[in-house]
């Protein structure tokens, strides 16, 4: 297969028709996702050591157990977002009349994952700078036995000066390579799924689409 | 033996013209002069001036101006009706030398009212006639002075205060064992009793005491002392009146602004004095069903001065409340420490997050919105152009 990244990012529909003749793998794919895990992962260390600071007074040791817990949860994490984005396109294309198997499908999201790899690691750098301007609160062993205390902290928390600009401009991050891995999805999606330019979109860009509005909502909310 | 009748007559005579010569002497010309030049050199009054009723001693210092000649007294004493002699008068020959002084000390009690006496000092030569002085002699009554320099407006049940007070010396002679005794009924005073001294004609002294009353009961105060060695007491009563002090310090709490952050309740606001003196040592705590947290478990205002401020900030977790009381202390100048409670509202609205709805963050949603639309709107285009 005589492919390259900058096919998948530039030139996604002439990439997935090459891959088309080529027999199905998901290692590259999940190579990809695993990158893609790692970098997550290294921003989870960083937010998770804020949330293990804030709660270092209430349990001895909990600190590790919420690091440990950040880091494991966001190496999973982008793989179980890989089935779901990838089951998501795939049902959806079932009412275009779509064929091809899961994993065609799975391949090809995990493919469109690559930009999604450098926008984590544009988040990380963000995160880097800005985590040091973040003031932490501290939970009390008191506050931890009320649940409306935790959210109010947790919210005076994520309500930070500091913290409020880093999610905005994460989710900002997000969004722009969000849409561009949808791009490549639906390129993915029309050649994995045999679909039309039209329906393939509409399979992709709705579940995008409704995420996106999501995450702006959720910078509003903020 | 017989002897010779007109002999022993002419004998006898002789004898009887001497007896005499020994014992009172000639006043010859030159012991006349020698007695003019005897004088009083000085008079030395214990006390300065009597009260009415006082003993006391006169002393008279007699001075032989002659250089080269002594003259013997036989006899000295002193007084008049008003300033009675109580000690026995000079009897016995004395003799004082060229250029010496003898001292007369009497005993005196001033039966007069006030005013000035004039007893006569008399002293009798052997060889010449009487000399005579007049002293000069001052009956006063006039008593020392206790005066309050100083009072609280009003006492406060077991609160320690400071009274101020001034003994003065208004007489012409000093007055020795000055001592201010204290003493009521359900108050204690430290000290209850204040050792001044000797103190001057014209002088004052400052003398403070604390109280701590009780009861509502008048403190009686008695300034003894002693005129010579005739003792005297001044007395005086104070009131004491349970009530507010027009002047105390008033320190108030406001600007009171409570937030929670991280389940730790922040208490902040200004202390002011409202009162007329200093509030010293002002402190804030919280207190139960509050329990004070780190890192302002008590916050220490310090002193505040008439119309002065401070701010405070403390620390606490509270559960199952809706109030908190806030305890503001702080102390006299005595050491007395005041408390006052104030209760500090506290709801989940106070649940602050630092610089939170500060609006809608327009920009950020924004550009999500933009990116959207873009990437929609790049696709509908895409879509008609490969229609087409």
């Amino acid at each position: 297969m005589n492919l390259s990244i900058t096919d998948i990012l530039f030139r996604p529909d002439a990439f997935f028709g090459t891959m088309m003749n080529e027999k199905e793998s998901l290692k590259i794919p999940a190579l990809i996702v695993l990158a893609g895990s790692i970098v997550a992962a290294a921003y989870g260390y960083l937010i998770g050591g804020l949330t293990a600071k804030m709660m270092a007074s209430t349990v001895p040791g909990i600190e590790t157990i919420i690091t440990i817990s950040t880091i494991g949860g966001a190496l999973a994490g982008t793989f179980i977002f890989w089935i779901l984005w990838a089951g998501i396109i795939y049902a959806l294309s079932f009412a275009f009349k779509g064929l091809g198997s899961f994993s065609r499908m799975l391949q090809v999201v995990g493919y469109g994952y690559l930009p999604q790899i450098l926008g984590s690691v544009i988040t990380l750098i963000a995160a880097t700078q800005y985590i040091p301007k973040i003031t932490v609160p501290t939970l009390s062993s008191a506050a931890m036995q009320d649940p409306a205390m935790i959210e109010q902290t947790m919210k005076a928390f994520m309500h930070d000066p500091a913290m409020l600009e880093l999610t905005q401009i994460t989710s900002l991050i997000t969004i722009v390579f969000l849409l561009w891995s949808a791009n490549i999805w639906i390129f993915g999606a029309k050649h994995a799924r045999q679909l039309s330019p039209r329906d393939s979109a509409l399979c992709v860009g709705i579940p995008v689409v409704l995420y996106v509005l999501y995450l702006i909502y959720n910078i509003g909310v903020m | 033996m017989k002897i010779d009748q007109p002999f022993a007559i002419i004998c006898l005579l002789l004898l009887i013209s001497i007896v005499p010569g020994i014992a009172c002497g000639y006043a010859t010309p030159e012991s006349i002069v020698a007695a003019g030049k005897v004088y009083i050199s000085g008079i030395d009054y214990d006390p300065g001036s009597f009260f009415t009723g006082d003993t006391g001693t006169v002393t008279v210092y007699v001075t032989n101006g002659n250089s080269n000649q002594s003259v013997v007294v036989n006899h000295a004493t002193i007084g008049d009706t008003y300033i009675r002699l109580k000690s026995n008068p000079y009897d016995s020959s004395a003799n004082i030398g060229p250029l010496q002084t003898r001292t007369f000390v009497f005993s005196v009690a001033a039966d007069a009212l006030e005013g000035t006496y004039y007893p006569t000092f008399s002293l009798s030569f052997r060889d010449a006639d009487s000399l005579y002085y007049r002293l000069v002699t001052k009956v006063d009554n006039t008593p020392l002075e206790l005066t309050v320099v100083d009072k609280p407006d009003a006492y406060t049940q077991d609160k320690k205060k400071t009274v101020y007070m001034q003994v003065a010396n208004p007489r012409n002679n000093m007055v020795k064992n000055v001592i201010l005794d204290l003493s009521g009924d359900g108050a204690d005073f430290s000290p209850s009793r204040v050792f001044v001294g000797n103190l001057g004609p014209g002088e004052k002294i400052p003398v403070n005491f604390s109280v701590t009353p009780n009861k509502v009961t008048p403190l009686k105060l008695t300034l003894n002392y002693d005129n010579g060695d005739n003792p005297h007491r001044v007395s005086m009563e104070l009131p004491v009146i349970f009530g507010t002090d027009k002047k105390a310090a008033n320190p108030v709490i406001s600007n009171v602004q409570v937030k929670n952050e991280a389940g730790i309740w922040h208490v902040t606001g200004d202390v002011n004095n409202a009162g007329l003196e200093t509030a010293n040592t002002v402190m804030v705590t919280s207190l139960p069903p509050a329990i004070p947290q780190d890192p302002y478990k008590v916050y220490v205002v310090g002193a505040l001065k008439t119309d002065d401020f401070g701010s405070f900030e403390v620390t606490l977790t509270a559960e199952n409340t809706d109030t908190i009381p806030i305890k503001l202390s702080y102390k006299d100048a005595d050491g007395n420490v005041y408390d006052s409670i104030q209760d500090v509202k506290i709801s989940p609205a106070a649940i602050t997050a630092r610089n939170s709805t500060s609006g809608l963050p327009v920009i950020p949603i924004t550009i999500g919105i933009a990116l959207l639309v873009l990437f929609v709107g790049g696709w509908i285009l895409y879509l008609k152009r490969n229609k087409k």
